[in-house]
């Protein structure tokens, strides 16, 4: 027991903070999913780009790159504004696949272009307040400054939004846009706008996470793809457009992946050999995606058909 | 009477013709060079390019400052002077396309012999479309053990596979026991007895994971957890943490480039502190490794076959990278001094066949023995196998392990292993991050 407790506490709180990364990731996502029914595929590159933004900033301002974030906040929503008075709203007009494509499009015209100015070479900030920081807590619990860091941001970031809209009339009028666009409209909420602000808030939410990973995690023009797959399968389980469920489901994906580490644990302990599941960790996660889609398509705490 | 006059003029051309033409052949040997010049592995790809056409140029001319016989007959001298002409082809890393340009090349560019591919998995769809054509091929770069394990006749390899190398960490290890390393007095063996091993889960991977095993079994160490993942993965905190439950005294990776770093930075923030940690080269030996990570690197160990530090212990490849530093402004490295050494191989093999027909080529490459001191790489030689479970193989290939130290404000891969070529003391224990 002296040895698998600890092992257990560890990969809680590496599992809970890893959560809440993604999480926060996802938060964009399922802001515009809720307001447009449409699914970003361009998320990842958004967040890309946040990324981006502290890299080549910080140092440029002679600046910590965590002051960099509010930056990389109006670089996330004025990016979004463009995609989506420049390109989405268009789409809306074609068939629901004109939008998937639409997004993918993007996503690709984004990488690429970040690949012209950037190249293909991962890069990673090397100083900073968050950079390389990492605590021993209690038995050997590790709390990594960078992921303590997303964590409360994630926690943060989701209040806001959901007071955003649950609290004030701007809120409102999105939700009433989400809920019924004609009827929003007949009310006089100009739903081009609330879109817009959605992929403003989106945009906004994810580049910040993306200005704060990249005090840890390194960035090349792809690097968006490791986190949307996590995201989308977040959003989904969670249910679409419920910024609650979000929050939740990306905890619980946290807590799956660190599920190996328990099991190798336990397996150490009760000396059943070395057979490793860690290459299984993000079958778990799309195992129990699959389940909810047949037994609950509109996701744990979805409420959209 | 007019067409018989015409029916003998054309015989008379013809006859003309026939030795012209072989005499056309002689003068050029027709090389073909599959690899990935553009996508992911674009910039190994720009210097295997690089290497192949330094060693086309060392042997089409005749170079004093250079001591090996390639550089001093001016062609293919049993061939008369023959020149040869590589053409490069671009693979992108797909297996499908390297297979159709194979072709394309053996068909329309009537290529003497096929050079490549680097990505095991292009290699293997190539070398079988040289085994059908019964066209030679000699590959220069690619490492997965199976490649040579499947008894083809046309497939030569000049690089050591990774059950070599693997072998050479065990031996290194098990030589740092019994004090060989350079500045390192033995170490007790209770140090590093515990491994633990974290590879990526793709066939490359899974390979070095299944021999770290067999080995550490073989060589009696104890290896406490030995787990695969993914790649291309957001977060490996719950590997890392798997890795340090199991108190190992060396840490083995093998990783490609962007998880290679994540995991280091992963060990760094969870504070792992292993004695040795060693990497299976790819990720550990990619210039972005030590471009992002900077100092942390200090004190790793990468398996390697190149190192500039290798001119320090030998004269020729000192001389070859000078060439090659002129041409390209960069440094010999694992790529491009082992496609240098494919072309040297395929130099020497068509020195030796006399002939550019394939029945000859293959008697010759079976046949031929490289000494070492012609070779810009710090190996035995070359020597193929024509018998046993290593068809083709080159018996007398080595790895190196390399570690990265500081000297004054620059990291640099200093040799550790072999014993005999180390080129700087080795750092031991691994300081920590």
């Amino acid at each position: 027991m002296e040895t698998l407790l600890p092992e257990l506490l560890r990969s809680l709180v590496s599992g809970l903070l890893m959560g809440m990364v993604f999480a926060l990731v996802a938060l964009g996502l399922t802001v515009i999913f809720g307001v447009m029914d449409i699914v970003n595929f361009a998320h990842g590159e958004f967040l890309m780009i946040g990324m981006y933004t502290t890299l080549v900033t910080a140092p440029f301002l002679g600046v910590d790159p965590t002051l960099t974030l509010p930056l990389a906040g109006v670089v996330g929503a004025a990016l979004g504004l463009a995609c989506y008075f420049g390109v989405v709203q268009f789409l809306l007009r074609g068939p629901m696949v004109a939008q998937l494509l639409g997004t993918f499009g993007l996503m690709l015209v984004l990488r690429n272009v970040a690949l012209l100015f950037m190249g293909s070479e991962p890069r990673s900030v090397h100083k900073g307040w968050l950079v390389g920081q990492s605590w021993l807590v209690g038995p050997g619990v590790v709390l990594e400054s960078t992921k303590l860091a997303a964590a409360v941001l994630s926690i943060v970031s989701f209040v806001a939004v959901w007071w955003l809209i649950r609290r004030t009339k701007t809120g409102m009028a999105l939700t009433a846009t989400s809920l019924d666009k004609e009827g929003a409209r007949y009310v006089g909420i100009s739903t081009e706008r609330m879109n817009g602000l959605s992929w403003a808030i989106g945009g906004a939410s994810v580049a910040i996470a993306g200005g704060l990973l990249v005090n840890f995690w390194p960035v090349d023009p792809n690097v968006g793809l490791l986190f949307t797959m996590i995201a989308f399968a977040t959003v989904a389980l969670g249910g679409f457009g419920s910024i609650r469920g979000a929050f939740l489901a990306g905890i619980l994906i946290g807590l799956i992946v660190s599920l190996p580490t328990v099991w190798d644990a336990f397996i150490r302990f009760a000396g059943l050999g070395d057979f490793s599941i860690h290459s299984f960790k993000y079958t778990f996660v799309y195992i129990i995606y699959f389940l909810i889609m047949v037994i609950r398509p509109q996701g744990l705490f979805g409420w959209k058909q | 009477m007019r067409k018989l006059a015409l029916l003998l003029t054309a015989l008379m051309l013809a006859a003309l013709m026939v030795p012209g033409l072989a005499l056309a052949q002689a003068k050029e040997i027709k090389l073909g060079a599959i690899y990935p010049l553009t996508g992911g592995a674009a910039a190994e790809g720009r210097e295997l390019r690089a290497g192949v056409e330094l060693a086309v140029e060392i042997a089409n001319g005749v170079m004093a400052g250079i001591d090996m016989d390639m550089a001093k007959n001016g062609g293919i001298k049993s061939l008369g002077g023959a020149k040869i002409t590589v053409i490069f082809k671009d693979h992108q890393g797909n297996p499908q396309l390297g297979a159709d340009l194979a072709k394309k090349l053996i068909e329309d560019d009537k290529v003497v012999g096929i050079l490549g591919c680097y990505h095991s998995s292009v290699t293997k769809t190539v070398a079988a479309v040289c085994e059908r054509f019964e066209i030679p091929m000699i590959n220069d770069s690619s490492t997965s053990p199976s490649l040579t394990k499947s008894g083809f006749k046309w497939f030569w390899r000049t690089t050591p596979h990774d059950t070599q190398f693997t072998k050479d960490l065990f031996e290194f290890m098990k030589g740092l026991t019994e004090g060989k390393a350079k500045g390192v007095p033995a170490v007790p063996v209770a140090d590093i007895k515990t491994l633990a091993a974290a590879c990526e889960k793709t066939e490359w991977g899974t390979n070095v994971s299944e021999t770290i095993k067999q080995f550490a079994g073989e060589y009696k160490f104890d290896l406490a957890a030995n787990l695969l993942y993914a790649a291309k993965s957001p977060d490996l905190s719950a590997e890392v943490q798997s890795l340090k439950a199991a108190k190992p005294g060396a840490m083995l990776f093998a990783s490609y480039t962007s998880d290679a770093i994540l995991m280091i930075k992963t060990l760094q923030s969870m504070k792992a502190s292993p004695k040795l940690l060693w990497g299976q080269d790819a990720g550990f030996e990619a210039p972005e490794f030590v471009t992002t990570l900077g100092d942390s690197t200090v004190g790793i160990l990468t398996r390697t076959v190149f190192t500039p530090q290798v001119a320090q212990v030998k004269k020729v490849a000192g001389q070859v990278n000078e060439l090659y530093k002129k041409k390209t402004g960069i440094d010999l490295s694992g790529p491009s001094a082992r496609s240098f050494t494919g072309l040297h191989a395929w130099v020497h093999v068509l020195e030796k066949a006399g002939s550019t027909e394939p029945k000859a080529i293959q008697a010759a490459a079976n046949a031929i023995t490289i000494p070492g001191e012609q070779l810009v790489v710090p190996w035995f030689g070359i020597k193929f196998a024509t018998m046993g479970d290593d068809i083709g193989q080159n018996t007398l290939g080595t790895g190196m392990i390399g570690q990265y130290q500081k000297k004054g404000d620059k990291i640099t891969l200093e040799i550790v292993y072999p014993f005999n070529l180390a080129t700087s003391n080795m750092v031991y224990p691994f300081k920590g991050f």
